[in-house]
């Protein structure tokens, strides 16, 4: 029983962490139809950036922050530079991002340097709590309330507001959003940059969580974030969760009966998808 | 089209010739090692063409065959005995499992559309690495295991040679392919897969006979990169491999075939170089950014690549000096 | 009698093709105009290119004495311009309310009394404010499709044949609120049913592999057999 909580929620608090990379993915793919590879190096620089910011502040609130900052500005630079020139071309998108990942990460060991970073958790979240004989790391679960958290806020968003409602729509079909007067390119910056603020989020809380940060931990998230937007249905934010939720656990569970087949667990799932429900697991056709 | 394989014919031809003689005149150990490695990644870089130039699929899966390539020609070789037999036949017997492998995986992956055939494509080469780690039986994971290589290949500059030789063959197999009926159909199915299909051609069907040359030829690649090292390790599957292949495609120039070969000699030619420099100024043990700059800059401004953009720059000066009008060539990027 | 929209001259290569080679017409304000020609004639692409959504690759646009012949498209619809594609465009699980919604640019007195009306004319849609667009017949979405673009820009509606497809009651309905709408706006309209475009088209220009072949009233054009017969195909 201690054993099956703790693997549920170590799997839980994984799985928000992918979905923060995940949503920004599905999010841009579903309205611009880029699939972004560089997006792994923005959860890594949201990592470094939110320990810098800690070691200078010392407070975790405005290392995240910080964390947030620095993925509003590398949205904005990437969605510029990077994206806005191959709108529309796949091959181009694809090799064009995945340069850019090799940037950002190499960037990371040059700012940073080469070696991976030993992170300490914010003292008030250090710790856990005893219930009966189960033990709860408190910062797994303050990752947990983060990531529902970030999903409510974003969902309401997308439910309640007028620019939401506009994000919707332009999934959907983005001629039709122009010739309604609305100037889809600037959606296109805002929801990029939200994308990779809330890989930044991801990256600035999985830092203390690991305990160790390094520049590659980019490309290895971006891995678990790609197979949980195929999983999830591209394009679709609670699918994301679902399917974040989904390969946190299995990763979890396998990682501890089956060491290391975890991540082969979830490419096989994945791979299954693809083949034979492309659209995703929770997405309704059409 | 006859005048732009001129043009290669008498650059390959030089060069060939050169490289030929150049082990004669020079006995630097250092030069040998580093050009037969760039003989072996030219051959990977050419198989990635095939899929990326000539056909426009994007594949993050594509060591997943150099490395079985890899493993093959060090566990035959390790096993049954290091002889030049067993050497060819663990060729053979490379091409022929990638050639099945890369035919069951195309034929389910490669219905997809690029995005997710990527995606696809990064996933099975993860599982083929984590399969690799696991079965330590045959590969020993991650630490890998030495074997020894044919009496014949003691000699650095015999290997070199055969490299050489292998490299001109398949350049001359793949231009032959690409020359085809059958070539000509990839390409067009690059330019509008729509279009090839409504024409009544099964685009499935070329894509996976593309899917398999490349495979085929990348193991081959594997073989000779296992023998160049005597050793082996999971190292031969991972993403590293498939992103070498596809940098030197970008960068030499896609869909010419000659261009990866030089993609390939200007990337390890400045790894060497650039490493060489991080001694000095440390900021070079980075050296991997300025190509992740290059590259992006080649991807935004010369989409074509080294070859390519020489290649339109004497099309533009023959188009002016015959007095035609210039046709933009903005559509064709 | 003011001109409101004016083609002129306009050319558009789509790729490598030369669709539209030579377009001219004018939409006076209050007026219905009708693009008449065979399937493939280029109607469609005219009013693409009136949008900016195939920009015109030579002559001019104007619309109320502004050139949008480069404008992108969202600026030309803010001009005051509504679009009503062949396929409606209806975002399908958004709701009648968010289809609605995504078109209207403030909320102010004037659109809501606008969304009033023409909710009026389509009571359809207000029986199913809530339903998903993707769930309504293909008349409601035709509605749909109509009240959206006139919420959002009711000065000028381009609409794309809004018979296709429909029942013949369905039609009857449409073709009752363009001519109500009309008294708001000003319509230029794509129609292959010469009965329904004869009935509510004041003018209109007959156009012919990407050209304009003539324009005139719509009453003139009911009684010219040798026209009607050389390019429509009927009568």
């Amino acid at each position: 029983m201690e054993l099956l909580t703790n693997l549920t929620i170590n799997g839980l608090a994984t799985g928000m962490l992918i979905f923060l990379l995940a949503a920004g993915l599905t999010l841009i793919f579903g309205l611009m139809d880029v699939l972004n590879f560089a997006h792994g190096g923005l959860f890594a620089w949201g990592a470094y950036s939110s320990v810098w910011f800690y070691a200078l502040t010392d407070s975790f609130v405005l290392a995240i922050l910080g964390a947030i900052l620095t993925g509003v500005i590398l949205g904005f630079i990437t969605e510029k530079l990077i994206i806005k020139p191959v709108y529309g071309n796949h091959v181009q998108q694809i090799l064009i991002t995945l340069g850019f990942m090799l940037v950002l990460t190499e960037m990371l060991k040059v700012v940073f340097g080469p070696n991976q970073i030993a992170v300490r958790t914010p003292e008030n979240l250090v710790g856990s709590w005893e219930i009966g004989d189960v033990i709860i790391i408190k910062y797994r679960v303050f990752i947990i309330i983060v990531g529902f958290l970030v999903f409510g806020i974003f969902q309401y968003i997308l439910k309640k507001t007028k620019i939401g409602l506009i994000v919707r729509a332009g999934v959907l079909n983005k001629e039709m959003v122009q010739t309604l007067g609305i100037n889809i390119k600037n959606v296109f910056l805002y929801v990029f940059i939200a994308g990779a603020s809330l890989a930044a989020i991801g990256g600035a809380l999985f830092a203390p969580y690991s305990g160790v940060i390094y520049a590659e931990m980019g490309m290895e998230y971006a891995i678990l974030g790609f197979i949980v937007v195929v999983i999830g249905g591209m394009g679709s934010f609670p699918g994301s969760l679902l399917a974040a939720i989904l390969v946190g656990l299995v990763g979890s569970y396998m990682a501890y009966y089956v060491p290391s087949l975890s991540l082969a667990v979830n490419m096989i799932i994945m791979a299954i998808v693809l083949i034979f429900r492309p659209q995703g697991l929770f997405r309704a056709k059409g | 089209m006859t005048s732009k394989y001129q043009w290669n014919n008498i650059f390959l031809s030089i060069m060939v010739i050169a490289l030929f003689i150049f082990p004669f005149v020079t006995d630097s150990r250092t030069w040998t090692i580093l050009l037969t490695q760039i003989f072996i990644f030219s051959i990977l870089a050419m198989s990635y063409d095939i899929l990326l130039g000539y056909t426009g699929i994007v594949s993050f899966g594509h060591a997943m065959f150099f490395g079985m390539g890899a493993y093959t020609t060090a566990v035959m070789l390790d096993r049954i005995e290091p002889t030049i037999g067993v050497f060819v036949l663990s060729i053979a017997t490379g091409m022929l499992i990638t050639g099945i492998i890369s035919f069951i995986v195309g034929l389910l992956t490669l219905r997809l559309k690029s995005h997710f055939f990527a995606m696809l494509t990064l996933a099975l080469s993860g599982l083929f690495l984590v399969l690799a780690e696991k079965w330590r039986s045959v590969t020993s994971g991650n630490d890998g295991f030495t074997f020894r290589a044919p009496e014949f290949f003691k000699d650095r500059m015999m290997f070199y040679l055969v490299v050489l030789v292998c490299m001109v063959v398949v350049y001359f197999v793949l231009r032959r392919f690409v020359q085809s009926p059958l070539g000509h159909v990839l390409v067009a199915v690059r330019e509008n897969e729509q279009r090839t299909k409504s024409l009544g051609y099964n685009t499935l069907h070329y894509k996976v006979i593309a899917s398999v040359v490349a495979g085929v030829v990348a193991s081959l690649a594997g073989s000779l990169y296992a023998i160049s090292l005597r050793f082996v390790n999971t190292s031969v599957l991972t993403m590293d491999i498939t992103l070498d292949a596809l940098l030197m495609t970008i960068i030499g120039g896609v869909g010419t075939l000659i261009g990866p070969i030089i993609g390939a000699g200007v990337i390890e030619l400045s790894q060497h170089f650039l490493s060489g420099l991080a001694k000095d100024y440390p900021i070079f043990e980075r050296w991997i950014i300025f190509f992740g700059i290059l590259y992006i800059l080649v991807v935004i401004f010369f989409p074509s690549g080294i070859v390519g953009t020489i290649r339109q720059a004497f099309h533009k000066r023959k188009k002016q000096s015959v007095g035609k009008e210039e046709q933009s060539n903005s559509e064709e990027l | 009698m003011n001109t409101l929209l004016k083609v002129d001259g306009v050319h558009t290569h789509i790729k490598q093709y030369h669709i539209l080679q030579g377009i001219s017409f004018e939409a006076i304000e209050g007026q219905v105009s009708v693009l008449l020609g065979r399937n493939g004639a280029g109607k469609t692409t005219t009013l693409k290119t009136i949008l900016g959504l195939t920009p015109a690759s030579q002559g001019r646009i104007t619309f109320r004495d502004i050139d949008i012949t480069k404008k992108p498209t969202h600026g030309i619809a803010n001009t005051g311009i509504g679009y009503v594609p062949e396929d409606q465009g209806i975002f399908a699980s958004l709701t009648v309310e968010e289809n609605m919604k995504v078109a209207m640019r403030k909320e102010d007195e004037a659109t809501l009394a606008k969304r009033e009306y023409i909710l009026d004319l389509f009571p359809d849609l207000k029986t199913f404010w809530k339903k998903d667009g993707g769930l309504l017949s293909g008349g409601q979405k035709q509605m749909l499709a109509m009240a959206r673009a006139f919420v959002g820009n009711s000065k000028l509606l381009l609409i794309d044949e809004p018979s296709k497809g429909l029942a013949p009651i369905v039609i009857e309905k449409v073709m009752e609120a363009i001519l109500d709408m009309k008294k708001h706006t000003t319509i230029v309209l794509v129609e292959q049913n010469f009965i329904m475009a004869s009935r509510i088209g004041d003018t209109y220009t007959l156009i012919d592999n990407g050209e304009t072949v003539q324009s005139g009233l719509m009453q003139e054009l009911i009684h010219d057999e040798q026209v009607k017969r050389k390019y429509l195909g009927i009568g």
